[in-house]
């Protein structure tokens, strides 16, 4: 009993260590190192460039300190992109977790 | 309330609770939808999870009435996965809104293994019943126990479309700890058994 009080103990601790610690929710797959944020172009024009490009977007935010846009290309494809937010360079774009381009 | 959630009935509707929130929000604004994706899913992985806990915990604590309660709800736990899975997968097809996009990403890895995956639940689900247990005899155990690879494709499913493993690692952590210890714990009482039988045999 002691064993499995012990175990059970290690597998508690350990999902209250991940939930209590906010960075182990960062995704990591891209990091820009743009500077502070008021250096930045808007997100409006990042979304009003790519929609004029033949983007679908569906969503938006900051992540790793890049935007990253979830949408549609002119392609076709659902994809996940990031972009730098000072110079909106293309960084990486991912269809479903399979990476379709990266700089 | 404590006597209320012995109630089966009350039980199955607590477990109904996100799905039909997520339902509301998206019959409110179908935009939603690419938003409900994850949380679907997420709930049917916990659902999942916690039907998955009651066996290596009953291993390792043996019969306690708390199991015993656990136990008899295993199965509304594990077709209240089975139907968050299809919500998860409802609100995928609504999101891409076309056969051929939805046809093209099928082929992807990470969208196969959760196709795969809600396959299993299904079959699952469908046979989560007397009649179907009574019917399939050893079977029914066997078709069960497809709930261990069923896991693994969803947690491959799980890392593949978020290109992050932490998500799914705080999820699958307190089952495969106790797996792991029920694992170590047979092997145990089977080298005191046979230690036993050398002494005496």
């Amino acid at each position: 009993m002691k064993f499995a009080q012990a175990m059970l103990a290690v597998a508690a601790a350990t999902a209250m260590q991940f939930s209590a610690s906010p960075d182990a929710f960062a995704t990591g797959k891209m990091k820009c190192d743009a500077g502070p944020q008021s250096g930045w172009k808007s997100r409006t024009d990042l979304e009003a460039k790519l929609k004029k490009d033949g983007w679908t977007i569906k969503k938006s935010k900051v992540d790793g300190g890049c935007y990253e846009v979830y949408g549609v290309t002119p392609e076709g494809q659902n994809v996940e992109a990031y972009f730098h937010p000072v110079t909106m360079e293309k960084l990486l774009v991912s269809q479903r977790g399979k990476v379709i381009f990266k700089k | 309330m404590l006597r209320l959630i012995n109630v089966h009935g009350f039980f199955w509707l607590l477990l109904a609770v996100p799905a039909i929130g997520m339902t509301i929000g998206f019959l409110r604004d179908p935009v939603t939808a690419f938003d409900l994706i994850h949380p679907s899913g997420e709930f049917s992985v916990r659902f999942m999870i916690m039907a998955m806990m009651i066996s290596p915990l009953r291993a390792l604590f043996g019969r306690q009435r708390w199991l015993d309660w656990l136990l008899a709800r295993r199965r509304a736990l594990g077709v209240a996965a089975c139907l968050c899975g299809l919500l998860h997968l409802a609100f995928y097809l609504y999101d891409m809104g076309d056969w051929g996009m939805i046809a093209e990403e099928a082929l992807i890895f990470s969208i196969w293994t959760g196709y795969a995956a809600l396959a299993i639940f299904v079959a699952m689900g469908v046979t989560s019943n007397n009649a179907s247990q009574r019917a399939m005899r050893a079977n029914w155990k066997r078709l069960q126990r497809l709930v261990y690879p069923a896991a693994l494709l969803i947690a491959l499913h799980w890392v593949y479309v978020d290109g992050e493993t932490m998500g799914m690692i705080v999820h699958f952590a307190p089952l495969l700890l106790l797996e792991t210890a029920r694992v170590m714990l047979m092997f145990k009482r089977r080298s005191a058994r046979s230690g036993t039988g050398a002494v005496t045999g």
